[in-house]
Protein backbone atom coordinates (compact mmCIF):
# COMPACT_ATOMS: atom_id res chain seq x y z
CA UNK A 1 0.00 0.00 0.00
CA UNK A 2 0.91 3.28 -0.66
CA UNK A 3 1.76 5.75 2.34
CA UNK A 4 2.15 9.34 2.48
CA UNK A 5 2.97 11.36 5.76
CA UNK A 6 3.04 15.22 5.31
CA UNK A 7 3.37 17.95 7.65
CA UNK A 8 2.18 22.08 7.34
CA UNK A 9 5.58 22.61 6.20
CA UNK A 10 6.64 19.41 4.12
CA UNK A 11 6.38 16.51 2.71
CA UNK A 12 7.32 13.79 5.40
CA UNK A 13 7.48 10.75 3.34
CA UNK A 14 6.07 8.99 0.39
CA UNK A 15 6.33 5.55 -0.43
CA UNK A 16 5.14 2.16 -0.49
CA UNK A 17 4.95 0.19 2.72
CA UNK A 18 4.06 -3.13 4.53
CA UNK A 19 2.20 -2.09 7.67
CA UNK A 20 1.62 1.61 9.61
CA UNK A 21 1.31 1.99 13.17
CA UNK A 22 -0.28 5.42 13.93
CA UNK A 23 -0.99 6.85 17.75
CA UNK A 24 -4.79 7.75 17.24
CA UNK A 25 -6.68 10.14 19.55
CA UNK A 26 -8.00 6.66 21.64
CA UNK A 27 -5.19 4.54 21.55
CA UNK A 28 -2.91 2.78 18.56
CA UNK A 29 -3.89 1.60 15.28
CA UNK A 30 -2.42 -0.26 13.15
CA UNK A 31 -3.35 -0.72 9.30
CA UNK A 32 -2.31 -3.14 6.95
CA UNK A 33 -2.47 -3.24 2.80
CA UNK A 34 -6.08 -3.56 2.03
CA UNK A 35 -7.65 -1.63 4.87
CA UNK A 36 -10.91 -0.40 4.90
CA UNK A 37 -11.74 3.66 4.35
CA UNK A 38 -10.89 5.26 7.44
CA UNK A 39 -10.40 8.59 9.17
CA UNK A 40 -9.51 9.06 12.75
CA UNK A 41 -7.77 11.54 14.39
CA UNK A 42 -4.39 10.92 15.63
CA UNK A 43 -3.63 11.97 18.96
CA UNK A 44 0.45 12.38 20.37
CA UNK A 45 2.81 9.38 20.16
CA UNK A 46 4.94 7.23 17.86
CA UNK A 47 4.59 6.67 13.72
CA UNK A 48 6.06 3.29 12.71
CA UNK A 49 5.94 2.77 9.00
CA UNK A 50 7.88 -0.51 8.00
CA UNK A 51 8.49 -2.01 4.69
CA UNK A 52 10.54 -4.99 3.42
CA UNK A 53 12.12 -5.00 7.04
CA UNK A 54 12.95 -1.14 7.69
CA UNK A 55 10.97 0.47 10.10
CA UNK A 56 10.62 4.44 10.10
CA UNK A 57 9.56 5.94 13.50
CA UNK A 58 8.62 9.45 13.48
CA UNK A 59 7.12 11.33 16.65
CA UNK A 60 3.82 13.05 15.76
CA UNK A 61 1.15 15.41 17.84
CA UNK A 62 -1.97 16.03 16.36
CA UNK A 63 -3.58 15.78 12.70
CA UNK A 64 -5.55 12.71 11.17
CA UNK A 65 -5.28 9.48 9.61
CA UNK A 66 -6.84 8.05 6.59
CA UNK A 67 -7.42 5.51 4.42
CA UNK A 68 -8.78 5.34 1.32
CA UNK A 69 -8.56 2.43 -1.51
CA UNK A 70 -5.03 1.04 -0.35
CA UNK A 71 -3.29 4.56 0.05
CA UNK A 72 -2.93 6.09 3.69
CA UNK A 73 -2.74 9.61 4.44
CA UNK A 74 -0.88 10.56 7.40
CA UNK A 75 -1.74 14.53 8.24
CA UNK A 76 0.31 15.61 11.27
CA UNK A 77 0.31 18.97 12.89
CA UNK A 78 3.85 18.16 13.93
CA UNK A 79 5.88 15.81 13.38
CA UNK A 80 9.84 14.86 13.65
CA UNK A 81 11.41 11.75 13.65
CA UNK A 82 14.39 9.64 11.65
CA UNK A 83 13.45 7.82 8.80
CA UNK A 84 13.93 8.64 4.91
CA UNK A 85 13.39 12.32 4.11
CA UNK A 86 11.76 13.13 0.55
CA UNK B 1 28.84 71.25 -17.89
CA UNK B 2 30.54 68.91 -15.61
CA UNK B 3 34.23 68.59 -15.35
CA UNK B 4 36.12 65.40 -16.06
CA UNK B 5 36.73 65.11 -12.50
CA UNK B 6 32.88 65.28 -11.44
CA UNK B 7 32.20 62.79 -14.01
CA UNK B 8 34.58 60.60 -13.11
CA UNK B 9 32.96 60.71 -9.41
CA UNK B 10 29.51 59.96 -11.10
CA UNK B 11 30.71 57.28 -12.60
CA UNK B 12 32.31 55.65 -9.34
CA UNK B 13 29.38 55.89 -7.40
CA UNK B 14 26.83 54.16 -9.98
CA UNK B 15 29.58 51.61 -10.24
CA UNK B 16 29.40 50.96 -6.70
CA UNK B 17 25.73 50.91 -6.66
CA UNK B 18 25.17 48.59 -9.41
CA UNK B 19 27.92 46.08 -7.73
CA UNK B 20 25.10 46.73 -4.78
CA UNK B 21 22.09 45.80 -6.80
CA UNK B 22 23.42 43.11 -8.74
CA UNK B 23 24.76 41.10 -5.57
CA UNK B 24 20.81 41.36 -4.04
CA UNK B 25 19.70 40.85 -6.78
CA UNK B 26 21.29 37.25 -6.86
CA UNK B 27 20.80 36.52 -2.91
CA UNK B 28 17.06 37.33 -3.75
CA UNK B 29 17.55 34.77 -6.26
CA UNK B 30 18.71 32.43 -4.10
CA UNK B 31 16.26 33.11 -1.37
CA UNK B 32 13.31 33.12 -4.33
CA UNK B 33 14.39 29.46 -4.90
CA UNK B 34 14.27 28.89 -1.25
CA UNK B 35 11.15 30.47 -0.40
CA UNK B 36 9.69 29.06 -3.54
CA UNK B 37 10.13 25.10 -2.13
CA UNK B 38 8.53 25.43 0.75
CA UNK B 39 5.52 27.04 -1.29
CA UNK B 40 5.61 23.57 -3.17
CA UNK B 41 6.57 21.14 0.22
CA UNK B 42 3.23 22.98 1.75
CA UNK B 43 0.96 22.05 -1.38
CA UNK B 44 0.45 18.23 -0.22
CA UNK B 45 -0.98 19.22 3.30
CA UNK B 46 -3.73 21.48 2.08
CA UNK B 47 -4.76 19.52 -0.69
CA UNK B 48 -5.11 16.56 1.99
CA UNK B 49 -7.01 18.47 4.71
CA UNK B 50 -9.01 20.51 1.66
CA UNK B 51 -9.89 16.07 0.45
CA UNK B 52 -11.24 15.48 3.52
CA UNK B 53 -13.20 18.09 4.71
CA UNK B 54 -14.94 17.61 1.37
CA UNK B 55 -15.39 13.76 1.58
CA UNK B 56 -17.39 14.54 5.35
CA UNK B 57 -19.11 17.94 4.52
CA UNK B 58 -22.97 17.61 4.28
CA UNK B 59 -25.49 20.31 4.49
CA UNK B 60 -26.77 18.88 7.32
CA UNK B 61 -23.81 19.07 9.15
CA UNK B 62 -22.75 22.50 7.88
CA UNK B 63 -25.49 24.04 10.15
CA UNK B 64 -23.80 22.54 13.32
CA UNK B 65 -20.35 24.73 12.42
CA UNK B 66 -19.88 27.92 13.48
CA UNK B 67 -16.70 28.13 10.79
CA UNK B 68 -18.80 26.71 8.32
CA UNK B 69 -21.92 28.83 8.67
CA UNK B 70 -22.24 32.35 7.04
CA UNK B 71 -23.52 35.02 9.82
CA UNK B 72 -26.80 36.80 10.02
CA UNK B 73 -26.27 40.06 7.64
CA UNK B 74 -25.80 43.07 9.07
CA UNK B 75 -29.73 44.61 8.97
CA UNK B 76 -30.54 41.76 10.98
CA UNK B 77 -29.06 41.99 13.56
CA UNK B 78 -25.96 40.02 13.08
CA UNK B 79 -21.74 40.81 13.95
CA UNK B 80 -20.96 44.56 12.99
CA UNK B 81 -17.11 43.86 12.93
CA UNK B 82 -15.02 42.20 10.38
CA UNK B 83 -11.68 41.30 9.71
CA UNK B 84 -8.92 41.50 7.38
CA UNK B 85 -5.57 39.99 7.52
CA UNK B 86 -2.94 42.20 5.48
CA UNK B 87 0.29 40.47 4.74
CA UNK B 88 3.35 41.98 4.02
CA UNK B 89 6.64 41.90 3.51
CA UNK B 90 9.47 43.65 6.76
CA UNK B 91 11.50 44.99 4.23
CA UNK B 92 11.61 47.15 1.44
CA UNK B 93 13.36 47.58 -1.87
CA UNK B 94 11.33 45.24 -3.63
CA UNK B 95 9.62 47.28 -6.26
CA UNK B 96 5.61 47.97 -6.02
CA UNK B 97 5.25 44.60 -4.02
CA UNK B 98 4.12 46.40 -0.63
CA UNK B 99 2.25 49.15 -1.99
CA UNK B 100 0.19 46.74 -4.04
CA UNK B 101 -0.82 44.76 -0.99
CA UNK B 102 -2.16 47.92 0.64
CA UNK B 103 -3.87 49.15 -1.82
CA UNK B 104 -5.78 45.59 -2.54
CA UNK B 105 -6.18 45.95 1.46
CA UNK B 106 -7.64 49.63 1.13
CA UNK B 107 -9.81 48.81 -1.46
CA UNK B 108 -10.91 45.40 1.02
CA UNK B 109 -11.29 47.39 3.74
CA UNK B 110 -13.52 50.29 1.50
CA UNK B 111 -15.91 47.87 0.75
CA UNK B 112 -16.38 46.37 3.82
CA UNK B 113 -16.83 49.80 5.50
CA UNK B 114 -19.05 50.53 2.60
CA UNK B 115 -21.30 47.98 3.70
CA UNK B 116 -21.56 49.10 7.09
CA UNK B 117 -19.01 46.63 9.07
CA UNK B 118 -16.32 48.25 11.19
CA UNK B 119 -13.01 46.68 10.10
CA UNK B 120 -10.31 45.23 12.58
CA UNK B 121 -7.23 45.29 10.24
CA UNK B 122 -4.29 42.34 11.54
CA UNK B 123 -1.25 43.12 9.90
CA UNK B 124 1.84 40.82 9.55
CA UNK B 125 4.88 42.21 8.26
CA UNK B 126 6.43 46.07 9.20
CA UNK B 127 5.48 47.73 5.76
CA UNK B 128 1.63 47.15 6.26
CA UNK B 129 1.85 48.33 9.62
CA UNK B 130 3.79 51.25 9.01
CA UNK B 131 1.38 52.84 6.18
CA UNK B 132 -1.60 52.18 8.34
CA UNK B 133 -0.13 53.62 11.25
CA UNK B 134 0.99 56.63 9.58
CA UNK B 135 -2.60 56.75 8.67
CA UNK B 136 -3.98 56.89 11.84
CA UNK B 137 -5.75 53.63 11.89
CA UNK B 138 -5.62 50.86 14.99
CA UNK B 139 -4.22 48.00 13.98
CA UNK B 140 -5.98 45.14 16.01
CA UNK B 141 -2.55 42.79 15.78
CA UNK B 142 0.73 43.99 14.51
CA UNK B 143 3.08 41.22 13.34
CA UNK B 144 6.85 41.87 12.74
CA UNK B 145 8.36 39.17 14.05
CA UNK B 146 7.83 36.33 11.29
CA UNK B 147 10.08 37.79 8.35
CA UNK B 148 10.84 35.49 5.49
CA UNK B 149 10.56 31.75 6.77
CA UNK B 150 7.03 31.41 8.27
CA UNK B 151 6.48 28.44 9.96
CA UNK B 152 2.81 26.51 10.54
CA UNK B 153 3.28 27.80 14.15
CA UNK B 154 3.31 31.67 13.06
CA UNK B 155 0.31 31.18 11.21
CA UNK B 156 -1.35 29.17 14.29
CA UNK B 157 -0.39 31.99 16.36
CA UNK B 158 -1.66 35.17 14.32
CA UNK B 159 -5.00 33.41 13.38
CA UNK B 160 -5.75 32.11 16.84
CA UNK B 161 -7.74 34.66 17.72
CA UNK B 162 -9.41 35.40 15.16
CA UNK B 163 -10.73 32.27 15.21
CA UNK B 164 -12.15 32.71 18.46
CA UNK B 165 -13.62 35.51 17.84
CA UNK B 166 -15.35 33.93 15.28
CA UNK B 167 -16.73 31.38 17.00
CA UNK B 168 -18.44 33.40 19.60
CA UNK B 169 -20.05 34.73 16.76
CA UNK B 170 -18.39 38.82 17.02
CA UNK B 171 -16.98 38.94 13.58
CA UNK B 172 -19.28 38.57 10.46
CA UNK B 173 -16.29 37.85 7.96
CA UNK B 174 -12.63 37.23 7.55
CA UNK B 175 -10.64 37.86 4.74
CA UNK B 176 -6.65 37.52 3.81
CA UNK B 177 -4.76 39.73 1.70
CA UNK B 178 -1.75 38.15 0.82
CA UNK B 179 0.35 38.31 -2.76
CA UNK B 180 -0.21 35.20 -4.18
CA UNK B 181 2.87 33.24 -5.99
CA UNK B 182 2.00 32.52 -9.25
CA UNK B 183 5.37 32.95 -10.52
CA UNK B 184 8.46 34.48 -9.60
CA UNK B 185 7.31 37.10 -12.03
CA UNK B 186 3.82 37.23 -11.05
CA UNK B 187 2.59 37.52 -7.51
CA UNK B 188 -0.55 39.43 -8.23
CA UNK B 189 -2.49 40.88 -4.92
CA UNK B 190 -4.76 39.14 -3.61
CA UNK B 191 -7.91 39.05 -1.16
CA UNK B 192 -9.29 35.57 0.32
CA UNK B 193 -12.00 34.82 2.18
CA UNK B 194 -10.78 32.79 5.15
CA UNK B 195 -14.14 32.44 7.26
CA UNK B 196 -16.78 31.74 6.74
CA UNK B 197 -14.67 28.79 5.15
CA UNK B 198 -16.16 27.87 1.62
CA UNK B 199 -17.13 24.47 1.79
CA UNK B 200 -14.53 23.09 -1.00
CA UNK B 201 -16.62 20.47 -3.43
CA UNK B 202 -15.95 17.03 -3.17
CA UNK B 203 -14.81 14.60 -5.22
CA UNK B 204 -18.22 12.22 -6.94
CA UNK B 205 -17.45 9.15 -5.44
CA UNK B 206 -17.30 9.58 -1.70
CA UNK B 207 -15.56 6.71 0.05
CA UNK B 208 -17.78 5.45 3.06
CA UNK B 209 -15.62 5.87 5.61
CA UNK B 210 -15.30 4.33 9.03
CA UNK B 211 -15.21 7.33 11.23
CA UNK B 212 -13.06 7.32 14.73
CA UNK B 213 -14.74 9.78 16.70
CA UNK B 214 -17.32 10.94 14.18
CA UNK B 215 -17.81 13.12 11.38
CA UNK B 216 -18.59 15.34 13.60
CA UNK B 217 -15.01 15.42 15.94
CA UNK B 218 -13.19 15.29 13.15
CA UNK B 219 -14.65 18.52 11.22
CA UNK B 220 -14.11 20.36 14.76
CA UNK B 221 -10.55 19.51 14.60
CA UNK B 222 -9.92 19.80 10.62
CA UNK B 223 -12.20 23.32 10.20
CA UNK B 224 -9.07 25.33 12.49
CA UNK B 225 -6.70 23.24 10.77
CA UNK B 226 -7.73 24.15 7.44
CA UNK B 227 -8.09 27.64 8.62
CA UNK B 228 -4.66 27.59 9.71
CA UNK B 229 -3.20 26.56 6.74
CA UNK B 230 -4.62 29.28 4.43
CA UNK B 231 -3.26 31.50 6.56
CA UNK B 232 0.13 29.67 6.43
CA UNK B 233 0.06 29.63 2.44
CA UNK B 234 -0.55 33.41 2.49
CA UNK B 235 2.45 33.68 4.81
CA UNK B 236 4.69 31.52 2.90
CA UNK B 237 3.28 32.70 -0.34
CA UNK B 238 3.93 36.48 0.17
CA UNK B 239 7.53 35.70 1.37
CA UNK B 240 7.99 33.90 -1.80
CA UNK B 241 6.61 36.74 -3.79
CA UNK B 242 9.04 39.47 -1.99
CA UNK B 243 11.70 37.66 -3.28
CA UNK B 244 10.23 37.44 -6.93
CA UNK B 245 9.30 41.27 -6.72
CA UNK B 246 13.26 42.04 -5.30
CA UNK B 247 15.03 40.24 -7.53
CA UNK B 248 13.08 41.76 -10.77
CA UNK B 249 12.98 45.44 -8.95
CA UNK B 250 16.97 45.10 -8.07
CA UNK B 251 17.34 43.55 -11.48
CA UNK B 252 15.91 46.80 -13.18
CA UNK B 253 17.90 49.22 -10.98
CA UNK B 254 20.99 47.19 -12.40
CA UNK B 255 20.35 47.63 -15.94
CA UNK B 256 19.46 50.93 -15.27
CA UNK B 257 22.69 51.34 -13.54
CA UNK B 258 24.03 50.15 -16.53
CA UNK B 259 22.75 52.34 -19.14
CA UNK B 260 23.61 55.46 -17.41
CA UNK B 261 27.17 54.95 -16.85
CA UNK B 262 27.27 53.89 -20.81
CA UNK B 263 26.16 57.40 -21.17
CA UNK B 264 28.22 59.37 -17.99
CA UNK B 265 31.17 57.30 -19.69
CA UNK B 266 30.43 58.56 -23.54
CA UNK B 267 30.15 62.34 -21.95
CA UNK B 268 33.71 61.94 -20.29
CA UNK B 269 35.41 60.55 -23.05
CA UNK B 270 33.98 63.15 -25.09
CA UNK B 271 35.26 65.95 -22.85
CA UNK B 272 38.82 64.26 -22.31
CA UNK B 273 38.80 64.19 -26.61
CA UNK B 274 37.90 67.26 -26.57
CA UNK B 275 40.23 68.97 -23.87
CA UNK B 276 43.20 67.07 -25.83
CA UNK B 277 42.14 68.21 -29.20
CA UNK B 278 41.88 72.01 -27.85
CA UNK B 279 45.74 71.30 -25.75
CA UNK B 280 47.17 70.40 -29.52
CA UNK B 281 45.33 73.25 -30.67
CA UNK B 282 47.03 75.49 -28.04
CA UNK B 283 50.48 74.46 -28.86
CA UNK B 284 50.24 74.58 -32.44
CA UNK B 285 49.05 77.30 -32.50
CA UNK B 286 51.94 78.65 -30.06
CA UNK B 287 54.30 77.10 -32.16
CA UNK B 288 53.27 78.50 -35.19
CA UNK B 289 53.17 81.77 -33.22
CA UNK B 290 57.05 81.60 -32.30
CA UNK B 291 58.22 80.76 -35.71
CA UNK B 292 56.12 83.51 -37.24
Amino acid sequence: MHVTIVSPEASIFDGEADAVTAPAFDGEVGILPKHAPFMTLLGSGALIVRHKGTTSRYTLQGGFLQVVSNRVRVVAEHIQGEGRAS
Amino acid sequence: MATGRELRGRIHSVQNIRKITRTMELVSTSKLKRAQDRVVAARPYAEAIRESIADLVNPELMSRFPLLRQPAPLSKGGPSRAAVILVTSNRALCGGFNGNLIKEARRRIAELEHAGYTVDLHSVGKKGAGYFKYLGRKLAADRQDIGDKPTADHAASVVAQILEDYEAGKLASVDLVHGKFVSALSTPPTTVRVLPVATPSGRKARPDYILKPGADAILEVLLPLYVRNMVFRGLVETAAGEHGARRIAMKNATDNAGEILEYLNRTYNRQRQAQITQEIAEIVGGAAALQG
